[in-house]
């Protein structure tokens, strides 16, 4: 076996694995916090990246939206449009938290799957709709031209992939700050645990799961725009990142950061490695591995590797 | 979980229509004591109308299908039904009115009868068979061709319909037996040179076969898990099925070379044969219908609703839950293949390219528009969907209105339109259009509230 090869492999696939960390991140997020998956969550995330190639891109032919970067004066640069996309991103996923699923709160679980599959739906058929369904060049968030790498031991590691991971870091630390040091993380704690005691104790369980809700959608804004550059633009571009980011957060619990964190990484490499050295799974496959790992994980261990067991009163 | 002390969800009939307050536009969220058609509700209150009384316990009385038959036996709590078997039933004290059901049942039924039919349903049902009659006169090749596309549709739906809203288990990927029901039926009718009938029974079969597999999974995954895990499998499908070209025909697809051709004395214009493959998909479909709703009502039926509304319950009643959920799965599955073996004779062309994730998806919103737990709230769900893309079709046309053109172009767009129904229905017909024919029919969107109790 190439060794540097391999290297080489594990090295494009950090990348990917960020990307699936921050997704599984927000999936863990809002499951943690009011137990239901978010099947939207990439939906939303690819709609934001669209805002930002809107504000991107100008006034095209065929792009719709376009005027309102001619009405600003002129297209904006990268980070601006991205981090405006990215508030955007965040102004909807807390708006969806109040019209859509709050009114909700007592209801059934299917009740929740409806209305975020309706919200998959309509956000992928309105994006086809809108900005066609073939892919779109999207600019690259990290300088990412061919020379853009470091050498290590005979591999490139590049600058995007260095890039992916100290935001994802930086996202994490953010995070763990608020949780940690602000009342809103308190309360944001607290409701995870218990949002009974915790509307007992005065904090208001409504927006405090907004709060989650907006957090959650920052984060998969930020993977779709990261990972917009590198996959194309597109309406289903983050479909098969949900799959994976699905993956990562079941195998690592899907009530555990961390385990988002660790379930990325691993999925990550698993989708570069396995496809590479096992032909039937080519590239376009590489999802099934994901997906079985899934169903694995959750026979075996629904638990995931670092998720809290979960007792079913009877 | 918020579910553990909030209000439980309690799936409770009647009020769907009632305007006013959010909590009672959401019937799932009212206290199960409101009263119902005026019929007393209350638990420990053993009324002469079972299906008024929600034991808060054991399952959900909720209406199988057929006003005749609903009232003996689909309307009793599920786990009343199967202690009947075992001589005096054997349920919690909380939910007396149970033993008053296996009693009444018989007594109630032609009063229920009388009171059931409404208008509304004279004239849909009268609206259905002028249809199916005045159709095919009418219309050209292509037109009869549609349209019995359209009626085998509805087995896809009723396929989802079976796995959740009779067996529990949310289905997001039904497209996928579909179109494993249209291969395996291809591959049998050429590669083997099968007869029609058996082809398209094998398409049923090996649909229901790898619905069998999938349920396996399902035995220990459970209400959301399983959805993520069904919307997976959708999603990898088109990939997997590119692998397998021997038997899905790859990238390209497959065409069908048999043709079902009708017999002489039938004529062989081209409208003729249309008129043969219409009048048996209809048969079939009429067939599969009515197999459905005796599996629904029989013992096996009984018991997937009992493991839908509480497992732990069903299982103390002697229900095997393995083989009932996969049982479920395997018929839903089955369902979902036969309408995808009825359409490789109505265009002899398959391929994995018709089958996206978002058709899974559409299926899915078709079956909770149309009703879940309801035969003929599949039917309901299928015509609706006709309805709202010739509408869409309509108003996509219109041209030079700016903004709003716009705007109805996006309701030509099936997917847009059933994204938002489907959220909007959760606020407003929580228990899908059947609710609006009959107040005690379709199922709430709750399979597994009971799960979270």
């Amino acid at each position: 076996m190439d060794v540097v090869l391999l290297l080489q492999r594990i090295f494009d696939a950090l990348f990917n694995s960020a990307i699936y960390s921050s997704l599984a991140l927000a999936l863990v997020i809002i499951f943690r916090s009011t137990g239901l998956l978010n099947f939207a969550q990439g939906e939303m995330a690819t709609f934001s990246a669209y805002i930002a190639f809107v504000l991107l891109a100008g006034a095209a032919p065929g792009v719709k939206g376009g005027g309102l970067a001619a009405w600003i004066g002129a297209p904006l640069v990268t980070p601006v449009a991205i981090g405006l996309a990215v508030i955007i991103g965040i102004g909807a996923g807390a708006a969806t938290e109040r019209v859509l699923i709050r009114p909700l709160r007592n209801a059934p679980e299917l009740a929740m799957v409806n209305v975020t599959i309706g919200i998959l739906l309509a956000l992928n058929s309105l994006m086809g709709q809108w900005w066609g369904t073939g892919p779109r060049i999207f600019p690259p968030f990290f300088p990412s031209s061919p020379g853009d790498h470091i050498d290590i031991a005979g591999a490139r590691i590049r600058y995007s992939t260095i890039g992916a991971w100290l935001v994802l870091l930086a996202l994490l630390l953010l995070l763990a700050l608020l949780l940690r040091y602000t009342r809103a993380g308190l309360a944001f704690r607290a409701v995870s645990i218990d949002p009974v005691s915790a509307a007992l104790n005065g904090i208001r369980v409504g927006p405090t799961l907004m709060y989650g809700w907006a957090l959650a959608a920052g984060l998969g804004a930020i993977a779709a725009n990261m990972s917009a550059n590198s996959v194309l633009l597109e309406p289903t571009m983050m479909v098969r990142v949900l799959v994976y980011a699905f993956a990562a957060a079941t195998l690592g619990g899907l009530d555990s950061p961390k385990g988002a964190l660790v379930g990325g990484v691993v999925v990550g490499l698993s989708q570069t490695l396995i496809p590479a050295y096992v032909p039937f799974i080519g590239f376009e496959l590489s999802v099934l591995p994901a997906l079985v790992a899934m169903v694995v994980v959750l026979i075996v261990r629904p638990a995931g590797l670092f998720g809290t067991q979960r007792i079913e009163r009877v | 979980m918020s579910g553990d002390d909030w209000p439980t969800p309690m799936p409770r009939p009647g009020d769907d229509d009632d305007a006013g307050a959010e909590a009672s536009v959401f019937a799932v969220f009212a206290p199960p004591e409101t009263e119902i058609h005026g019929a007393p509700a209350g638990a420990g209150d053993p009324g002469p109308e079972p299906e008024a009384d929600e034991p808060a316990a054991t399952a959900t009385p909720r209406d199988a299908d057929d006003p005749v038959e609903t009232g003996a036996l689909g309307a009793q709590p599920a786990a009343a039904g199967l202690s009947v078997r075992n001589g005096p039933p054997v349920t919690p004290t909380a939910n007396p009115p149970v033993g008053g059901v296996v009693d009444a049942g018989g007594a109630d039924r032609g009063v229920r009868h009388r009171r059931r039919i409404s208008p509304l349903r004279w004239a849909s049902a009268a609206l259905l068979g002028v249809w199916l009659v005045a159709m095919p006169l009418t219309s050209s090749v292509t037109e009869l061709r549609q349209n019995t596309q359209i009626i085998v549709m509805v087995l896809a739906v009723l396929g989802v319909n079976v796995a959740t809203g009779y067996g529990g288990m949310i289905s997001l990927g039904h497209g996928v037996f579909v179109a494993v029901g249209a291969f395996a039926a291809a591959y049998a009718v050429d590669d083997l040179a099968l007869p029609w009938a058996v082809s398209i029974l094998a398409g049923a079969a090996f649909a229901g076969l790898v619905g069998a597999l999938v349920g396996l999974p399902a035995l220990r995954i459970k209400g959301i898990h399983l959805a993520l895990v069904t919307l997976g499998l959708a999603i990898v499908f088109q990939p997997l099925a590119k692998r397998v070209p021997a038997f899905s025909g790859g990238v390209s697809g497959r065409a069908v070379g048999a043709e079902l051709v009708p017999p002489s004395w039938f004529g062989t214009t081209r409208w003729a044969e249309g008129l043969y493959r219409y009048l048996i998909c209809l048969a079939v479909v009429g067939l599969a219908m009515w197999v459905t709703y005796n599996v629904i009502n029989s013992r096996p039926g009984r018991a997937m609703r009992a493991v839908r509304d509480n497992d732990t319950a069903a299982a103390v009643h002697g229900v095997n839950l393995v083989a009932s959920r996969v049982n479920t799965f395997a018929v839903s599955a089955s369902l979902a293949g036969l309408a995808g073996a009825l359409g490789i004779i109505l265009v002899p062309f398959t391929s994995q390219e018709s089958f996206p994730f978002q058709e899974s998806l559409v299926l899915y919103a078709t079956a909770v528009l149309g009703g879940l737990g309801s035969l003929w709230g599949s039917v309901l769900g299928v015509a609706i969907r006709e309805v709202f893309s010739r509408i869409g079709e309509l108003l996509g046309g219109v041209s030079g209105l700016g903004p709003l053109g716009e705007f109805l172009r996006l309701l030509d767009e099936e997917q847009f339109v059933f994204g938002m129904l489907l959220v909007a229905l959760t606020f407003v017909f929580p228990r899908g259009l059947i609710g609006l024919f009959n107040r005690r029919r379709g199922l709430p969107v709750s399979p597994s509230s009971q799960d979270r109790t």
